[in-house]
């Protein structure tokens, strides 16, 4: 692909990789940077994107790189942790077509998924929120494909752990735990 | 028994193969651990994307949209635009512009043979790569545009005097941060076919300056474009903090001292000497600007890059 070609599809691409760019930093000040960044090294770059990857997979990975060495850098500079704005975490109520628990829901759900670990986090943003395959992730994180499927794993399980009681399955499966002979 | 995580969410996610479920179930009965985790892991099938889609976001900031469509307008080809001159690296062409299969192949060739490997982080890999390609690279900077002030450049250019290439050279390098630079430094020969072709092509008699003695190493020359006129853009790094540019376009215009200003955030000096209009652009305090214009103006440093022997003691970086 060349600059021209990445170029044209980078203004379609810009709220994608804002939103994405913000949940992974939590910060608009970062993310306007990720993504400022993100752009100039993709269009320079863009003769490196092969034919069978998407360019949207791709610029999602040269936004994480960012904020990976971001984060490492800041970690060098400074022992203090990331400051997270909580304002990303609320959702906008729909009152029309839901009820006021599956808002609720919304906002715990968006809450719960921010609150991972880095490295899982990013892979909850972009298999169960942009959809990505869990190849096409493994390559926007630079990892094996098993390590994408694990962290996610652990990601649903910390998850499932603040959801449990919301639910009936874990209901079903803790009998059963109850009853191995079943 | 051991039951791995990545098993047990594929099982949960109905991913897995009839015998595969049967052995998950028994595993299930068997193992309290193993039901706790399947249990967790089917409480977490919850709408994200839904939960996502309402998710209270700022918008696209404006600065960042003025931003982003100023690097897409740099590097979007104007329709009636084809590839200016032969499409040779080596020789100096225009590879900038739509680039053709043949292009491709000599850059292919030219770059270093990881290039050709598949890579799953371009970041890091073009660190190595992106150097082979750099002496073909020109941007079309947009004029005023990068800064997001295009409404009103032009009309009021009198709020730092620059001229618009100085204020579109500025805004680029604003993009610019020490990684960007720092993980992005082609090898002496790609710089030295740049300046070669600077010299051939766009007719500009560069002098590369060797500003070592002043702390700041040379890492990469570009040509941009301005208007559909050369523009050069030779980076340096100070020993900390952003990088500092120089930037020299043909000017006919009379002789000038040199000037300081400042420009968006970024200062600029400025001078213009033997019809070659030059610009030091840096972020304020990252280096002292004035001292290395007069350097450079006095030509009290070395040069790079040196073909002719016009100027005497140059050294070949």
């Amino acid at each position: 692909m060349t600059g021209a070609e990445l170029a044209n599809l980078l203004p379609q691409m810009l709220p994608r990789l804002w939103a994405f760019a913000l949940r992974i930093s939590g910060d608009q000040h970062d993310a306007e940077d990720l993504v400022q960044r993100a752009c100039v090294r993709g269009l320079e770059r863009a003769h490196q994107l092969q034919a069978g990857t998407s360019p949207l997979s791709w610029m999602f990975s040269i936004v994480h790189s960012a904020w990976i060495n971001e984060v490492r850098a800041r970690n060098v500079r400074s022992r203090s942790g990331m400051d997270w704005d909580d304002a990303f975490l609320e959702t906008v109520p729909d009152p029309n077509t839901r009820t006021p628990e599956q808002n609720a829901m919304d906002g715990q759900i968006v809450s719960a998924v921010q609150r991972l670990p880095e490295a899982q986090r990013a892979v909850m943003l972009l298999v169960g929120v942009e959809g990505l395959s869990y190849s096409e992730a493994a390559e926007v994180l630079d990892v094996p494909i098993g390590t994408v499927m694990s962290r996610l794993s652990r990601a649903r399980q910390a998850i499932g752990a603040l959801f449990g009681g919301q639910n009936e399955k874990p209901l079903k499966a803790a009998a059963n735990r109850k009853d191995p002979g079943l | 028994m051991k039951m791995d995580d990545i098993l047990l969410l594929a099982y949960v996610d109905g991913e897995l193969a009839p015998e595969e479920q049967l052995d998950v179930e028994k595993a299930i009965n068997a193992s309290a651990d193993i039901a706790e985790r399947v249990a967790l892991l089917e409480a977490s099938q919850l709408p994200y994307r839904q939960a996502y889609a309402r998710q209270k976001l700022p918008p696209v900031p404006d600065s960042l949209k003025q931003k982003v469509a100023a690097l897409t307008q740099a590097y979007s080809l104007p329709p009636n635009v084809t590839m200016r001159g032969t499409s040779a690296v080596g020789t100096g062409a225009g590879v900038n512009d739509p680039v053709s299969a043949d292009a491709q192949s000599i850059l292919s060739r030219s770059a270093p043979p990881r290039s050709r490997m598949r890579v799953a982080l371009p970041w890091l890999a073009v660190a190595f790569v992106g150097g082979a390609f750099c002496c073909g690279i020109v941007l079309r900077l947009a004029p005023g545009a990068i800064s997001g002030s295009s409404d009103r450049s032009g009309l009021q250019v009198a709020d730092s005097g620059a001229s618009p290439w100085v204020r579109a050279a500025a805004s680029y390098q604003q993009l610019y941060s020490r990684d960007t630079v720092a993980l992005d430094s082609p090898s002496p020969d790609v710089s030295a076919r740049t300046v070669s072709n600077i010299r051939h092509e766009d007719g500009i008699e560069l002098r590369v300056p060797d500003l070592s003695s002043m702390g700041l190493t040379f890492k990469r020359v570009q040509r941009l474009r301005f208007k559909d006129k050369p523009l050069v853009q030779i980076v340096y790094l100070p020993q900390e903090g952003p990088p500092v540019a120089l930037c020299v376009m043909k000017d006919t215009k009379p002789d000038a001292t040199i000037s300081q200003q400042r420009v968006d955030r970024m200062d600029v000096v400025t001078w213009r000497q033997a019809e070659l209009s030059y610009a030091l652009i840096a972020e304020p305090g990252s280096a002292n600007l004035n001292e290395i214009g007069k350097q450079i103006a006095g030509s009290s440093v070395g040069a790079m890059f040196s073909q002719r022997p016009s100027t005497g003691n140059e050294t070949t970086g």
